[in-house]
């Protein structure tokens, strides 16, 4: 996504759902269980527009169930399944041409692989009836605007991020970007991962996606009051600030070291505050890992079940801290745009809050001036410096993410603002999320890019229909202005509604904003300025980009082609572990990757060790229950969300489990390609089909049939503990992002 | 009195996704032992294709309603409103509404951390029971008393989809009837 346009974030919103899809083509995610409230906007879509909703999923999920159609894929394809329809699309001629012609770069290419893939080809990869594949291609380019929706089912792929790029790539074909109803809805999973994301909890970017350079820590040097050289003494040398750090994927090579791993040393302490580690694949090396540590650490309001699956008796401490109900601040919806949340009771017993505990942490390690000096700055005459000697929580915490995040344009998110939305939330339509009285000309939560204090907010991106002043803009400047002799800009036709530059135009910087806005700067304004609209803490770039109508990240095309990834388009690969040995041959995955995220990564070797298919005929799928999310380690401490599943399962085809003589709700173990197992209740379901299994990821507390109960602190064991699914997720990373392959591999059952 | 009040409850079948929200606020906000459910939801023909649908279930309030028929010590009464209730301490556990409910709607508690939630449980559309509204005995027997607060009962506040309705018949069928005949119209 943001390798394609700029911003890896979903581009519309719900409520825009509801007001204009006409279809609704969802992928690689069961809304109506991971976001029963995200799923009404489509029915309602169906309901007021008749829109269709079109399911893809392996298995028939209660989404598909409300579907006007359902594609059942084989895990693994979706790359196959869109070039099928793509095929389709440019045999008839349906692309949008001149949205091709104006605001992309690359598609050519992409045609070109399309031709491959008839849809005779892609149904025989997918499982997919190719009479479908042209029912679904004719639907999709005779119905605007639709719609794409996605979530975890197209990113945990060793193929992931040739999965998110190939759907933009469909909907830059089909011109339903920057639209109203259409655009690519990406929904988060969980409370704010929006959010989180955009404050860095990643191991390759700083907060606000700034890459991981010297230009982006002097920018958060001078944000936060600090210098430099001090950031830099931290590290054990200045070369690691710039290299990516471990992964949640595999950071137990960090300490375990069976693969080859590429830092300053092994990891020794171990730091969780607010992930569920049982929900990461390879748990079994997970535990081996927290095993060896020197230190683990858990700040969580629930015991986290690393603490339980780890025999370590010794160094083991828990924090407890307070839920989200004994604090106060902002998070960040699917939609990019800000909720105010208040608290509702001071934290109970001794728990702390995460910012206390992370302020404690600091005054521990004798950085705690530093750790907080940002919440004191402010922008003084076109100078960012220290303007305070104290801090309110959370107020000046907001204020400094709004100063320093320029990329994604937080500038307008002052917490004065954001708790103005949440007091006045009835004065905005939440289908267009306009404000209304006191709040018109704002949309609901200030949707990101926000530019300044006066931005309403941009409720669709690269809507160039729309003023700049009113939300709208052209595609991210992001990958440099030529590729191979092609300019990266918009065509000249392309001006985005009330720019007083005409069609494209690059990102802001120092250098050429007087060219490209045809201004002279004063010298006053010279000295103030900085080297681009990323960094520019005088607001000066910005304020005169909103005067002239022109967003400061440019007006270029999306690209098609990523000429940096091993993919430059998309290709369908088999996953790590296939069913489909033939296809394995013809599709091979990527070749062994020696260093991402500090560490090795096998692909073809692993793959091709062995026809895995033979021992392990059996695919598997995971799932989420919609009464338990993430590890499921905070709702299985709830009686009745406990009693809706009181046990870990699986769904199994009574044809496939009555092979092996196993009785609906029987007892059954399920082996892994690298030699885990799990025991779980088999339930007799046809959701899947006879050469599928399907499991829930959430439990914890049994590991490989032994139970753990005696592993909880007294009193903390949650109502039910089960298998992790996890534990028998196959080994398989995607090329760039690293995510584990959840959603596509093999597995042996037998009855228990 | 025409313009009286006759309270219902109508699941939209197109609507329900099984998200069990309406069955579990019910059971927190009422305090109900485990395996209590005055709402249930269910699915038919789960996993069949083209086939699957959902629903949430709970006492429907009827009019003509058979539990109170059947009743042998005459433990339950209709409210103006037409929300049916019972009084605890008159009903003997005997199970004869539970055979003559359609919908399988009485419960019958064991035990619960809460305490005893009477011989016979149900769903009182949250409007409490006989005894002092908003009291704390009410609460403890009955669950919460909303209606007397002017709150939409819990199950169809919470519900994801608005598959849920829950009010005067009359706006009930309202709300439905324009949801089906503005299909397609994007009103």
């Amino acid at each position: 996504m943001a390798n394609t346009w700029g911003y890896g974030a979903m581009t519309n919103h719900f409520g825009d759902i509801v007001g204009h899809s006409k279809a609704i083509f969802v992928i690689g995610a069961n809304s109506a269980v991971a976001n029963p409230i995200g799923f009404k906007h489509m029915l309602q879509a169906k309901d007021r527009n008749n829109a269709k909703l079109i399911v893809v999923d392996p298995v028939y999920t209660r989404s598909a169930a409300k579907a006007d159609h359902y594609l059942r894929i084989r895990s693994g394809t979706d790359i196959a399944l869109i070039y099928g329809i793509l095929h389709v699309i440019f045999k008839n001629g349906w692309e949008d041409k001149q949205f091709i012609e104006q605001r992309t770069y690359g598609i050519e290419d992409v045609k070109k692989e399309a031709e491959k893939w008839t849809p005779e080809v892609a149904s025989d990869v997918t499982g997919i009836p190719a009479e479908q594949i042209v029912q679904i291609a004719t639907l999709l380019a005779k119905t605007k605007p639709a719609t794409v929706v996605w979530a975890l089912g197209i990113t945990q792929h060793s193929v992931g991020s040739s999965n998110t790029r190939i759907l933009p790539i469909l909907q830059l074909v089909l011109g339903n970007m920057g639209k109203k109803g259409g655009g690519c809805n990406i929904i988060r999973g969980h409370d704010n991962v929006q959010g989180s994301t955009d404050m860095c909890n990643l191991a390759d970017s700083l907060p606000g996606y700034y890459g991981l350079a010297d230009g982006s820590w002097k920018h958060f040097a001078k944000g936060w009051g600090v210098d430099f050289e001090w950031i830099q003494k931290r590290f054990f040398e200045p070369k690691w600030m710039n290299a990516k750090g471990f992964s949640l994927a595999k950071w137990y090579q960090g300490v375990l070291q069976e693969e080859k791993t590429y830092s300053s040393s092994p990891i020794r302490a171990l730091w969780i505050q607010g992930t569920g580690i049982t929900s990461m694949s390879q748990t079994l090396k997970v535990k081996e890992a927290l095993d060896k540590l020197d230190l683990l650490v858990i700040a969580e309001p629930f015991v986290n079940e690393a603490a339980v699956i780890t025999d370590k008796k010794d160094d083991v401490y828990i924090l407890p801290a307070c839920t989200q109900f004994e604090t106060e601040g902002s998070v960040t919806a699917t939609n990019r745009s800000a909720q105010w949340r208040s608290k509702v009771i001071e934290p109970l017993y001794e728990s702390k809050s995460d910012e206390q505990i992370m302020f404690e942490f600091a005054k521990k390690f004798g950085f705690y001036d530093e750790f907080v000096r940002g919440m004191m700055m402010g922008v003084k005459e076109g100078k960012i410096q220290q303007v305070k000697k104290d801090f309110v929580w959370p107020d000046d915490a907001s204020d400094e993410i709004a100063r320093i995040i320029k990329t994604i344009g937080l500038d307008g998110w002052t917490a004065k603002r954001l708790r103005k939305h949440q007091e006045n939330w009835h004065m905005f339509d939440p289908i267009t999320l306009e404000g209304k009285g006191p709040m018109k000309g704002e949309y609901y939560g200030l949707p990101w890019p926000c530019w300044n204090e006066n931005h309403g907010g941009s409720p669709i991106l690269y809507d160039v229909d729309t003023s700049v002043k009113e939300g709208g803009m052209g595609f991210r400047n992001r990958f440099g202005l030529e590729h191979n002799g092609v300019s990266q800009m918009a065509d000249d036709k392309v001006t985005v509604k009330g720019s007083l530059v005409q069609g494209g135009y690059p990102e802001i910087t120092k250098d050429n904003i007087e060219k490209v806005l045809g201004i002279t700067l004063s010298d006053a304004e010279k000295a103030l300025i900085g080297a681009n609209w990323k960094v520019d803490y005088s607001g000066i770039i910005e304020k005169k980009c909103m005067e002239k109508g022109v967003a400061p990240y440019g007006n270029a095309r999306a690209r098609a082609i990523v000429w940096e990834f091993p993919d430059p388009v998309p290709m369908h690969r088999e996953p790590i572990h296939s069913p489909r040995t033939d296809l394995v041959a013809k599709y091979p995955t990527y070749e062994d990757q020696k260093n991402n995220f500090r560490v090795e990564v096998k692909y073809k070797s692993e793959q091709q060790k062995q026809d895995w298919v033979k021992d392990f005929p059996t695919m598997i799928v995971s799932m989420r229950v919609v009464n338990l999310s993430g590890a499921g380690m905070l709702e299985r401490t709830s009686k009745y969300l406990s009693h809706i599943t009181p046990e870990m399962f699986a769904n199994i085809h009574p044809d496939l489990a009555l092979s092996y003589g196993i009785r609906d709700g029987e007892d059954m173990w399920l082996h892994a390609p690298h030699g885990t197992k799990i025991k779980v209740k088999a339930h007799h379901n046809v959701s899947v089909t006879p050469d599928r299994i399907c499991l829930p990821y959430n439990f914890a507390g049994v590991f490989q049939g032994v139970d753990l109960s005696a592993n909880y602190p007294e009193g903390t064991k949650p109502y039910t503990i089960g298998e992790s699914s996890n534990i028998i997720t196959n080994y398989g990373f995607d090329i760039i992002t690293q995510i584990s392959e959840y959603n596509a591999g093999l597995c042996r059952v037998e009855k228990a | 009195m025409s313009e009286m009040a006759r309270m219902k409850f109508y699941c939209d079948d197109k609507r329900c996704i099984e998200c069990f929200a309406c069955s579990v606020a019910c059971a927190e906000a009422h305090e109900l032992p485990v395996g209590i459910s005055r709402r249930k939801v269910v699915t038919l023909f789960d996993g069949v294709e083209g086939k699957e649908i959902s629903t949430s279930i709970a006492c429907m309030h009827c009019t003509d309603a058979p539990c109170e028929q059947v009743c042998p010590v005459d433990c339950f009464y209709i409210r103006e409103d037409g929300i049916v209730l019972h009084d605890k301490d008159k009903c003997i556990g005997c199970g004869y509404c539970l055979y003559a409910c359609p919908f399988g709607a009485p419960q019958f508690p064991r035990d619960g951390a809460f305490g005893h939630k009477g011989s016979m449980d149900k769903c009182t559309m949250c409007a409490g029971g006989p005894l002092e509204t908003n009291s704390k005995e009410e609460r403890e027997l009955y669950g919460q008393n909303r209606i007397a607060e002017g709150k939409v009962p819990m199950c169809a506040a919470v519900c994801s989809t608005n598959a849920l309705l829950v009010g005067d018949a009359e706006m009930v069928s309202d709300i439905y009837r324009n949801r089906v005949a503005s299909r397609g119209k994007n009103a």
